[in-house]
C-alpha cells in the first residue's frame, strides 16, 4: 500500500491505495464517485474518461499512483454551486443521451477539448470524441451539443 | 490484476540504477496503455515482473529537439506530442501523421513513442515511418549508452535487442529537409484501429524528377525496413499514378518473396500495393483516387 495525494475536483485528497490499483477503481470504490464508468476496461470505449492535468485519459489504463500530485477532474466536478456546466446543459438541451452510460466519458472528452480549444470545428470535435463509444444515441446530437456549448461561451 | 511495487524515479540516473538492481524483475512503465491491459490478463507472461518503473516524472525523456542536423525524440514523448511537435511536423510529417493515427485522444495523451517501439508490435504505427527515416535508438544502462539502428533493434514480432538493465531513452534521425512525405494506414475503422497495413514514404524532387525515395511498408515484415527495389524504381522517374502503382506492386512482390504465399495473400497483395501507391500520390501531390 502507498499513500496517494492528489487534487480531485478541486479538493485535495489523500488515500491509501494498492500500488497496482487503477485510477478508475480508486475514484469509484475508494472515493465513492461512481459517475465515472467502466465499460471495456481496455481503453477502447472511453466510458472511464477523466481529465488529468488538462488531458482526457482512460482511467482504466492509468495506475492510480501516476496521478500523485496531479489534478483530476471527474464528471462530478463539472457542475459548480448546484449549476450544471454549460456543456452538461447543452447535452440535455440536444437530447444527446439515452441510457447515459457513456455520457460521463463523453462529457469529459468534450470538456478537455473545450478547455484547450474553446471554439472547435465539427471535425475537431469528432476527433476529440472518437475515443468514446455510444451504442444508443449515436454521435450527431453530442457533436451538436458541443458546438452549442462552445457557442454559449461567446 | 498482477501485484507489483510502483517506482517513480525523478531522474534518469536513478531510473537506470533501479533497472540495474532489479534487472529481470522490473518493467519500464511508459504510457501503460498496453501494459495495463497485459497485467490484468491471467496468463503468466508478466509473472516475473515485481516492479513497475514509471518514467513519466523524468522531464528529459519527453524532450523533442532538432539541433545540429539531428532530430531527437525522448522515449516518453506521447503520441500527442509527436503529432503536434513543430519540429517533427517539419522534419518528418509522416511520423506526425502516424502518431496522430494511434488509438484515440485518450490513448495519444499517454501512450509514448518509446513504448510503441519497445513493444515492437508488427502493427506498430510509428515503426514504418521510423524505418523510412533510418532512425536509431539510444539504449542506456548504468554502465554505457549504445546506439542501434531501428532495423537491428527490432529483431522479431514483439522482440527487441534491449538488455534487461537498459532503457530506451531516445530515438534519433537525420531530418528529411525538403522531402515530401506521407503516411497511409489501412484499418477497420478510423479511430482506435490497429493498422492492418500501412506505408510511410518520402520523396525528394529535383524539378519534376524524383531524386530521393524512401518506401517503408508497415505490418508486413517482422522487423521494419525499407524496400530498396521499390525505391530504385522511383529514382530518376517523374511522378505519375502509373509509376506509383508499379512501385506498389514491387513492394507487394517483396512481401511475398519474404513471407511466402499465405491464405491472406490474395487480399494483402492488392491492398498493400494500393496503400503504397496512395501514399506516394499524396506525397507527390497528385490525385490518388482508388484503382
Amino acid at each position: 500500500m502507498s499513500e496517494l495525494k492528489f487534487i480531485l475536483n478541486d479538493k485535495p485528497v489523500c488515500v491509501e491505495v494498492e500500488d497496482n490499483a487503477r485510477l478508475l477503481d480508486v475514484i469509484r470504490d475508494t472515493l465513492g464517485l461512481t459517475g465515472t464508468k467502466e465499460g471495456c476496461g481496455v481503453g477502447e470505449c472511453g466510458a472511464c474518461t477523466v481529465i488529468v492535468d488538462g488531458d482526457a485519459v482512460d482511467s482504466c489504463l492509468m495506475p492510480a499512483m501516476r496521478v500523485m500530485g496531479k489534478s483530476v477532474t471527474t464528471v462530478e466536478g463539472l457542475a459548480k454551486d448546484g449549476h450544471l456546466d454549460r456543456l452538461q446543459q447543452a447535452v440535455l438541451d440536444h437530447h444527446a443521451l439515452q441510457c447515459g452510460f457513456c455520457t460521463p466519458g463523453l462529457l469529459m472528452s468534450a470538456k478537455a477539448l473545450l478547455d484547450k480549444n474553446p471554439h472547435p470545428t465539427r471535425e475537431e470535435i469528432k476527433v476529440a470524441l472518437s475515443g468514446n463509444l455510444c451504442r444508443c444515441t449515436g454521435y450527431e446530437q453530442m457533436i451538436e451539443a458541443v458546438l452549442d456549448a462552445a457557442e454559449r461561451e461567446k | 490484476m498482477q501485484r507489483f511495487t510502483y517506482l517513480s524515479p525523478k531522474t534518469l540516473p536513478e531510473a537506470l540504477e533501479l533497472m540495474r538492481s532489479h534487472a529481470g524483475r522490473i518493467r519500464p512503465f511508459a504510457g501503460g496503455t498496453d501494459l495495463m491491459v497485459e497485467l490484468r490478463k491471467d496468463d503468466a507472461k508478466l509473472s516475473e515482473m515485481k516492479y513497475a518503473l514509471d518514467l513519466s516524472d523524468i522531464p528529459e525523456l519527453t524532450e523533442i529537439s532538432g539541433r545540429d542536423g539531428l532530430v531527437s525524440i525522448g522515449a516518453m514523448a506521447t503520441h500527442d506530442m509527436v503529432a503536434h511537435s513543430p519540429v517533427i511536423r517539419l522534419a518528418a510529417a509522416m511520423l506526425s501523421e502516424a502518431s496522430l493515427s494511434v488509438g484515440a485522444q485518450q490513448i495519444r495523451n499517454v501512450a509514448t513513442i518509446g513504448g510503441n517501439v519497445c513493444n515492437a508490435a508488427v502493427a506498430a504505427d510509428t515503426l514504418s515511418p521510423l524505418a523510412a527515416l533510418d532512425a536509431s535508438v539510444t539504449l542506456q544502462s548504468v554502465s554505457e549508452a549504445r546506439v542501434l539502428p531501428l532495423a537491428d533493434f527490432v529483431t522479431g514480432a514483439g522482440k527487441t535487442a534491449i538488455r534487461p538493465d537498459e532503457l530506451l531513452t531516445k530515438i534519433t534521425f537525420v531530418p528529411l529537409d525538403g522531402w515530401r512525405t506521407a503516411f497511409v494506414k489501412l484499418g477497420r475503422r478510423k479511430a482506435l484501429a490497429i493498422s492492418r497495413m500501412n506505408a510511410a514514404v518520402a520523396l525528394r524532387f529535383e524539378g519534376n524528377t524524383i531524386s530521393g525515395a524512401r518506401v517503408s511498408p508497415g505490418c508486413v515484415f517482422i522487423s521494419p525496413r525499407r524496400v530498396s527495389s521499390a525505391e530504385k524504381l522511383l529514382l530518376g522517374g517523374e511522378p505519375s499514378k502509373e509509376l506509383f502503382e508499379q512501385c506498389g506492386k514491387v513492394v507487394s512482390d517483396e512481401m511475398v518473396k519474404i513471407t511466402g504465399v499465405r491464405w491472406s495473400t490474395e487480399y494483402k497483395y492488392p491492398a498493400l500495393s494500393a496503400v503504397v501507391s496512395r501514399a506516394l500520390c499524396i506525397a507527390a501531390g497528385i490525385p490518388e483516387e482508388a484503382t
